[in-house]
């Protein structure tokens, strides 16, 4: 623009003239300066555009950076959320970490203190065990004390076994010796001066001769039944109905005119001594066999009890029985619930049979009545 | 029976007698000796004591030996006898009142050959001795003679 400055409203030129003339010039030229300043200008738009765009092309170019790092920063953000729920998480898992940890302790004091209470109760315990081991030591000595006491027994009691012994063998010897004598000399007697003895002397020496065999045979027994309770006891497994069948067979083939009817159960077991148990069924049998001697018929048999508790064993038979009354007595030994002629026996045979029993920790009983048989029950 | 010999050891002599008897009423009438206590039974068997310059070789057939004897005891007669080459295999019956058990156990043991308890009643007794009898001196088959 060039530094003059118009003032139209105070130069107002004629038409047609110089003034005019030089007036459009002068609006000429200041047009012209006005389109110079005007290409100016734009020049310094285009430029200042440009500038613009440029700055636009760079705004875009960091709103682009803009837009990556607002990304990254979500993806941050994002990565920060997760860390911090992982974070979040691991506080859970660390409080409760933390709480299964108090709860522990808590435990471990627990513990802490029952041990220190044991320790405590150990100490008492002890006190006491010392005690207890003091008694103890009291009572060892006086069992001591009683050991010797019951060796000495057991030496004074093996004493009197010996002694029985040597009793027993001798009355089994030397009482039968003089019984022989007197039963030989009065056959001898009767034999040789059976034309000088009448009917009462040879009926006074028959009865010697009796009585000798009947202290001959009550020898025998008592010194089974001694024998019995002295001889040790050896426990092996029987099978009684095999016994009960072969002492059976024995007394039928002594007695082949006799007809009695055997019932014996199989398989029936216990254990035992067996030549104990083998005379204590052979006692049985054999008073059946004989009890029942006065019937024509008989039957004996040999089981187990189903119904009585203690399951034993029995025997019966139908013959003579006993009357009840008196079955305290039949076991007793030498005790007779029937004469000598009735039945024959010196009344042992039970009692030997009890202590057999008793021997193997059983126990015998005996149910029957008159006429009606003998029922005995024997547990083991 | 040709003259077969016995020779009864027993002490009791009220036993003998019966015992004598028994085998008399069998017709056993063989010569019967009787030795009355176990040193008297040994000297007759080896021929010593009073028996010496007997003829061991004449017998017996048969020993009856009782068990309780004075001095010397049936069991060790017995042993004796099995100990000795010529009277080792005499046929020797234990016949005696004991039935105890130690005494056949031993008896057996040391070699009798059998044994026989005495019965209290005298008609056994003389069954017994009819029985011992028949079998050793006219069933059995004596040992041979050694010589």
């Amino acid at each position: 623009m060039s530094g003059q400055t118009m003032d139209y409203r105070s130069h107002e030129a004629p038409p047609g003239s110089k003034a005019e003339r030089s007036a459009i010039e002068n609006a000429q030229r200041a047009t012209l300066n006005i389109l110079e300043d005007f290409a100016a200008e734009k020049g310094e738009l285009v430029r200042g555009q440009r500038a613009t765009l440029n700055i636009l092309e760079d705004f875009d170019a960091e709103k682009k950076r803009m837009a990556g790092a607002e990304s990254a920063v979500l993806n941050i953000l994002e990565d920060f959320a997760s860390e911090k729920s992982q974070l979040e998480e691991f506080q859970h898992s660390f409080l409760n970490i933390l709480d299964d940890f108090s709860q522990e302790k808590n435990q471990l004091e627990g513990t802490q203190r029952a041990v220190l209470n044991i320790l405590e109760d150990f100490e008492k315990e002890k006190a006491n065990v010392e005690l207890v081991n003091a008694q103890l030591q009291v009572e060892i000595t006086e069992r001591k004390c009683a050991e010797e006491e019951i060796e000495r027994t057991n030496r004074e009691l093996r004493g009197v076994n010996i002694e029985l012994e040597t009793f027993s063998y001798s009355v089994s010897h030397d009482l039968r010796t003089p019984l022989r004598s007197i039963d030989g000399f009065s056959q001898a007697l009767l034999e040789d001066y059976s034309d000088k003895l009448d009917a009462t002397a040879q009926d006074h020496l028959q009865r010697v001769r009796r009585a000798a065999q009947r202290m001959a045979a009550l020898i025998d027994d008592m010194l089974n039944l001694s024998r019995v309770t002295r001889c040790e006891l050896h426990r092996e497994k029987l099978d009684l109905s095999a016994m009960a069948k072969s002492i059976a067979a024995e007394l039928q083939e002594a007695e082949p005119g006799r007809r009695v009817e055997f019932v014996i159960e199989n398989g029936l077991t216990a254990v035992g001594d067996p030549q104990l148990l083998r005379a204590a069924m052979e006692n049985l049998l054999r008073n059946s066999w004989k009890y029942t001697s006065g019937h024509p018929t008989a039957r004996i048999e040999f089981g187990r009890s189903e119904e009585h508790e203690k399951h034993p064993f029995i025997v019966r038979d139908d013959g003579a029985g006993f009357d009840p009354r008196y079955a305290e007595r039949l076991f007793g030994a030498f005790q007779r619930l029937h004469t000598a002629k009735e039945f024959p026996g010196t009344g042992v045979g039970l009692a030997t049979v009890q202590r057999i029993v008793h021997r193997h920790g059983g126990e015998i009983w005996a149910e029957g009545a008159v006429e009606k048989g003998a029922t005995f029950y024997f547990t083991l | 029976m040709d003259s077969k010999t016995i020779l009864l050891v027993e002490d009791n002599a009220d036993d003998e007698a019966l015992a004598f008897r028994a085998l008399m009423k069998n017709n056993i009438a063989n010569q019967l000796i009787v030795a009355r206590d176990g040193a008297e039974a040994l000297d007759y068997l080896f021929g010593t004591g009073q028996f010496s310059g007997r003829d061991v070789n004449s017998g017996p057939q048969i020993v009856l030996l009782d068990l309780n004897l004075p001095k010397v005891s049936g069991l060790e007669v017995l042993r004796q006898l099995r100990a000795n080459e010529r009277t080792r295999l005499l046929p020797v019956v234990i016949l005696t009142s004991s039935n105890e058990e130690q005494d056949r156990l031993h008896g057996y043991d040391l070699g009798a050959n059998s044994y026989v308890r005495k019965p209290v009643d005298f008609n056994q007794f003389i069954e017994s001795v009819r029985q011992l009898g028949l079998y050793w001196l006219i069933l059995n088959e004596q040992p041979p003679a050694r010589r």
